[in-house]
């Protein structure tokens, strides 16, 4: 992998360069500071682009077309990181050689085309009603259907119980009344906003040549205003609460879902990036981990049981699917488990085990495009070093320096999404 | 060991077939730093009951599911997991209707796991005590599915066309069923299913071929190939079951799913060939860029769709699961697009060019081509190398005197609606 980075002024050009794929793939990424009432309409308008263009005007003439690209891909996505959200729009396309001379140029054209040339009325330059009509039903089906994945809806729920003025809380689906409210004129607004205020990152992951890709990215993504960074990406560490907050909702589910968020306070920088890593792979990371052998496995009190953690929101969370019956008991356990944590009940061998991991994990990020993006934007974002001399680092953590990190995770809020279904199986 | 090149793709597979029947398939690649290990018997959860020396054996529903998590209790004591985490590796395992398969992968210690997922797998240690402790975590999992609304419609589903095959039971089980599940059940099953000629190793990625089937040799040549049970099924019948069922859940937005049984005794056309031409009509129809889309989209009623084929003996299945505020008016359209069954050919052609397109586009994620090689070797017993071909030689006749053939009005109806 070879990594050039270009400040293009109103862009970075990040070109990262490899023989490993038969595809080129090019992320846009927007970012912003996030504001909880525009997380709606961000969604919606993301969706919207894919819907038309002014030269496609169905969404299936769009498809069409991607299709005789050979199936060139485009899709989007928003989420948050910090005090941030991330709309990127992603282009995967096949190199020339598999298909045909031109095709990839055709291809970051379409893909610009989706970006910078929106289906607008003729009359007054604003999105069409009919079109905001449909993707406005598709969000509410989305709202609606929020609960169905009990899982997800349990995080919602705990993060709201910790902190409901935090971003951690914002809802990434979005909130009806933001919905309701939303027309095409305020959307053409939040678009504008986009293409002219936030920073962009452009990504191009592939085997090609970097002056060519240089002079066709210019050609297609022609932002115009240069941007300065203001807000940090990382969120203040909240105060934890002098006694835990139990929460809960009940649900007419079979299963229950125990959400804890956890506040970590006063990470340094080293900690966050090293020993908070290797803490949370020991205590929940994988099916050898603390929490599944103890709970799961030993216990028999669940199926899933894990925990991750958010380097951004300066907080760990643990999650588990239990039976209503066992809340206590999974409770107590669970912090037992990240007493025995904070109190060094770890071997050598558990902390061998997760350096592994991380270094298997650091392997394998070459091995995708999407790996190697992320791998970039989180260096630009956070200012970490490069791969190579974090995996070094890593290695060289000591369980002294676990330990210390590990006395920093509070147990603050415990929310149960509670299953009140009995039926006989 | 015989080379496939796979054409088109600057890649060849290497495969070989044991005297004791255990079959190998390996993709080497060149420019990958990881790997990934499938071992696998064609054991699922289809096998309801089977006959062996004019003895029948009906286990607990369920067991195929059981058994795979038991698989990882050693007598040694040594968690499979642990001994995989050691190198960094992950480890997994699942149960489908038609296969268990044990993975690892990851980048470092290839030959060490190699020979270590093959023991682990060859040693079963079942105990009272450790088959006691699993029935509260798979209780867990059951109740984890029944819990997605998704996965509830599709069950129903099945259950609506099909009335004997054992599809219409979850891959699990029930809470009732494993509750009975003995010891015993378990060294049946894995007597005899788990052997040699009912089993194959699927290995894509970092290693080096020639030193993979020298440790599989040593690890595996020994065994003997083994008689295997007969699957006692009764012929599921060609019409539905039940054509339409509606049911309450704990949704808001209403759910169909729309299934078409079509049996395939009198279809001419071999197995791989059927499931290309049949994948073709759907997609036409109902894929992303069909008119169907387009005009449901238009008018409102579609808000997700999801939309899959299904093989069991002489019968192959087309499900569509959506959800959609106006159930009763998708499901409509639906039957209004098969109803008026057309094909251009210039659609056909270019979603010819996206599949060949998406061939040469999986090749480079290992994931992906390590699920599309082991579909392949569950369905066909082979790697297809010539796919690209095959795709490119599919001619428009072929597909409408299929679809002259298919009876597309043996549908099953189900719906889902607030409870």
């Amino acid at each position: 992998m070879k990594y050039i980075k270009k400040d293009l002024g109103s862009f970075n050009l990040h070109l990262i360069k490899t023989k490993k794929f038969k595809t080129t793939t090019i992320r846009v990424v927007f970012h912003t500071p996030i504001k909880k009432e525009e997380t709606t309409k961000r969604n919606v308008l993301t969706d919207i682009l894919l819907q038309s263009t002014k030269k496609y005007d169905s969404r299936r003439s769009l498809t069409i077309e991607s299709e005789e690209l050979y199936a060139a891909d485009v899709s989007n996505s928003n989420h948050r990181l910090g005090n941030y959200i991330f709309t990127s729009f992603t282009l995967q396309s096949l190199s020339d050689k598999y298909t045909e001379d031109g095709n990839l140029e055709k291809a970051i054209e379409f893909l610009g085309e989706i970006i910078f040339h929106p289906d607008f009325t003729e009359k007054d330059n604003i999105f069409k009603e009919e079109k905001l009509d449909i993707v406005k039903t598709n969000a509410t089906v989305a709202l609606n259907s929020i609960k169905e994945d009990s899982s997800g809806y349990s995080l919602i729920r705990a993060c709201e119980a910790y902190d409901k003025e935090s971003p951690i809380s914002y809802r990434m689906i979005g909130y009806q009344e933001d919905l309701d409210q939303i027309t095409p004129s305020s959307l053409k607004e939040c678009y504008q906003k986009m293409i002219d205020n936030d920073y962009v990152d452009i990504f191009v992951v592939g085997d090609y040549d970097s002056k060519e890709m240089l002079l066709l990215i210019k050609k297609y993504f022609k932002f115009k205003k240069i941007k300065k960074r203001k807000a940090p990406y990382l969120l203040e560490p909240k105060k934890c609460r002098k006694r835990r907050l139990f929460a809960k909702e009940t649900t007419d589910n079979s299963q229950s879902k125990l959400a804890m968020i956890c506040p970590l306070s006063k990470l340094t920088e080293y900690e966050r990036n090293y020993p908070l890593t290797l803490a949370n792979l020991i205590l929940g990371g994988g099916t050898d981990s603390k929490l599944f052998k103890e709970v799961r496995e030993k216990n028999s009190l669940c199926y899933t049981i894990h925990s991750m953690v958010n380097k951004f929101d300066n907080i760990l969370i643990i999650m588990a699917g239990i039976d209503r019956d066992n809340f206590n008991k999974t409770v107590d356990l669970i912090t037992e488990n990240v007493n025995n944590m904070k109190k060094g009940k770890f071997s050598e061998k558990d902390i061998q085990i997760a350096k592994e991991f991380y270094n298997t994990a650091a392997d394998e990020v070459e091995e995708s495009e999407y790996r190697m993006i992320s791998e970039v934007l989180m260096q630009e974002v956070l200012g970490l070093e490069p791969l190579k001399d974090r995996v070094k680092k890593m290695n060289q953590v000591s369980k002294s320096e676990i330990v210390k990190v590990c006395k920093k995770i509070n147990m603050d809020t415990v929310f149960l999404l509670e299953g009140v279904k009995n039926e006989e199986n | 060991m015989k080379k496939i090149d796979l054409e088109g793709l600057d890649i060849s597979a290497y495969t070989e077939t044991l005297s004791n029947g255990l079959e190998i398939y390996m993709l080497p690649y060149e420019n990958k730093n990881n790997y990934f290990i499938s071992y696998a018997t064609r054991f699922g959860s289809d096998v309801l009951e089977f006959e062996k020396n004019e003895e029948i054996t009906k286990p607990p529903l369920g067991i195929a599911h059981f058994l795979e998590h038991k698989m990882f209790e050693q007598e040694d004591g040594v968690d499979p997991f642990t001994y995989f985490s050691k190198s960094g590796t992950d480890s997994n395992a699942s149960t489908s209707f038609d296969n268990t398969q044990y993975i690892c992968y990851g980048t470092k210690e290839f030959t060490k796991n190699l020979k270590y997922l093959i023991r682990f797998v060859s040693n079963p240690y079942y105990t009272e005590e450790n088959v006691e402790k699993e029935k509260g975590i798979i209780a867990e999992e059951i109740k984890m599915y029944q819990d997605i609304p998704d996965f509830k419609l599709e069950m129903e589903l099945r259950k609506s066309l099909y009335k004997y095959s054992a599809r219409r039971i979850d891959i699990a089980g029930t809470i009732k069923e494993i509750n009975k599940i003995k010891k015993e059940d378990l060294h049946t099953c894995y007597r005899n299913f788990y052997v040699p000629n009912n089993m194959f190793l699927l290995i894509v990625g970092k290693f080096n071929p020639e030193e993979a089937i020298e440790i599989i040799k040593e690890e595996l040549e020994y065994r003997h190939k083994e008689k295997l049970p007969t699957i006692v099924e009764k012929e599921e019948p060609e019409a539905v079951y039940k054509t339409s069922k509606t049911l309450k859940e704990n949704i808001e937005v209403p759910k169909i799913a729309f299934g078409i049984k079509i049996p395939t005794k009198k279809i001419k056309m071999d197995s791989l060939e059927l499931d290309l031409y049949l994948n073709m009509i759907t997609t036409i129809l109902f894929g992303s860029s069909s008119e169907f889309r387009e005009r449901v989209r238009k008018k409102k009623l579609l808000n997700s769709l999801y939309m899959e084929w299904e093989s069991i003996t002489n019968i192959k299945t087309f499900y569509i699961m959506a959800s959609s505020i106006k159930p009763k008016e998708l499901i409509e359209e639906i039957k209004q697009e098969l109803e008026e069954l057309s094909i251009s050919k210039t659609t056909f052609e270019r979603i010819k060019k996206v599949w060949i397109a998406n061939e040469v586009k999986m090749i480079d994620n290992i994931d992906s081509t390590v699920n599309n090689l082991y579909d392949d070797i569950l369905k066909y017993k082979k790697i297809i190398p010539n796919k690209i071909e095959l795709i490119r030689n599919m001619k428009i006749e072929k597909c409408n005197k299929l679809i002259e053939q298919i009876n597309w009005e043996n549908q099953s109806i189900i719906r889902m609606e607030k409870k």
